[in-house]
């Protein structure tokens, strides 16, 4: 497993380091499973790629910092565990984000076993970490932002696999990943 | 009439575009941070040193931008880094901005919260660099 330190990810800023596209572990939808090292070094973000790719990068830099600023968003990490993909669909990258109770690995692609799958666009993707955050940590889809999320997911162009079973779990995710 | 690329006509044209966006003045509201461009050398494109162009924006207006070194834009809060031809990829609109971010094709650096907050204000950026007509130096 791999900290993103070094300036590459901090909690607080992100410096994408990745030239290209390509990352190492390529852009496979699905790659077998494989078991990260278990060395830790303190921090709850951690990589299980040796290099993350650049949406590894800004997914996991983004929720580092969010838990950083909010103990509301701390208290759901830290009881979260759940194996959330997320797939990109215009752009054919995707990760799998393993939250494991107070600890995240985020992978690079698909990975098997997840409770969750996200596919959408790179544009919903953003959209997904502005949604505002309600009255019992529900997601608010009535305004702007929700509305244009909302119709997405009608009109299938954001697909969210396992959602029926893992409602509770896609809340918490949609919770942790706001910037709101 | 088209500016050279990266020039201070660009910029100013660059700057005239962003304040005339409607779009841009709502997304951006609340925006106090500054904004450095670091577009690389790429001498057999005909872009033989690397540029910076550095824009002071704040509260949904620009309130100045200017093309100086890459070490100007360094110094921002938050630093967009990409060779010259990917640059010019986001300004023909063959590259969205927010993708190429994801691809890791432009390289970001600052906070990430704050800049996916933004996310329609620096879409809208990008559409404004789309509007400034410009003579690119490898087509001449």
């Amino acid at each position: 497993m791999h900290d993103a330190g070094g300036g590459r990810v901090a909690g607080r800023e992100l410096e994408s380091a990745s030239g290209d596209s390509t990352s190492p572990s390529g852009p496979a939808e699905e790659r077998p499973g494989h078991l990260p090292q278990l060395v830790g070094k303190g921090r709850e973000v951690k990589y299980a790629d040796s290099v993350p790719s650049a949406f590894a990068s800004m997914l996991g830099g983004l929720i580092d910092a969010n838990i950083e600023k909010s103990a509301a968003k701390h208290r759901d990490f830290d009881e979260l565990g759940a194996r959330v993909g997320i797939w990109v669909t215009d752009i054919d990258e995707g990760v799998t984000l393993d939250f494991q109770r107070g600890s995240l690995v985020v992978h690079n692609g698909l990975t098997p076993e997840r409770d969750i799958t996200i596919r959408a666009e790179a544009d919903t993707v953003m959209s997904l970490s502005n949604l505002k955050i309600g009255l019992f940590g529900m997601p608010i889809y009535y305004d702007e932002v929700g509305r244009g999320v909302a119709l997405k997911l009608l009109r299938g162009k954001l697909r969210i696999e396992g959602m029926l079973g893992n409602i509770a779990t896609v809340n918490t995710v949609t919770r942790i990943f706001s910037v709101k | 009439m088209a500016v050279k690329a990266f020039s201070d006509e660009w910029a100013k044209q660059f700057k005239d575009e962003v304040n005339a966006s409607s779009v841009y003045k709502s997304a951006a509201k609340g925006w106090k941070w500054t904004v450095g461009l670091v577009v690389e050398a790429e001498p057999d494109k005909k872009f033989p040193e690397s540029k910076g162009v550095v824009m002071d924006l704040f509260d949904g207006a620009a309130r100045d931008i200017t093309v100086g070194t890459a070490a100007d834009a360094q110094r921002c809060d938050f630093v967009i880094t990409a060779p010259y031809t990917r640059w010019k990829q986001v300004a023909t609109k063959e590259l969205d901005a927010t993708k190429g971010m994801l691809q890791g094709k432009l390289k970001l650096k600052g906070d990430l919260p704050t800049i996916v907050r933004y996310t329609k204000a620096s879409q809208e950026m990008t559409e404004c660099t789309t509007r400034v007509a410009v003579e690119w130096p490898d087509e001449n």
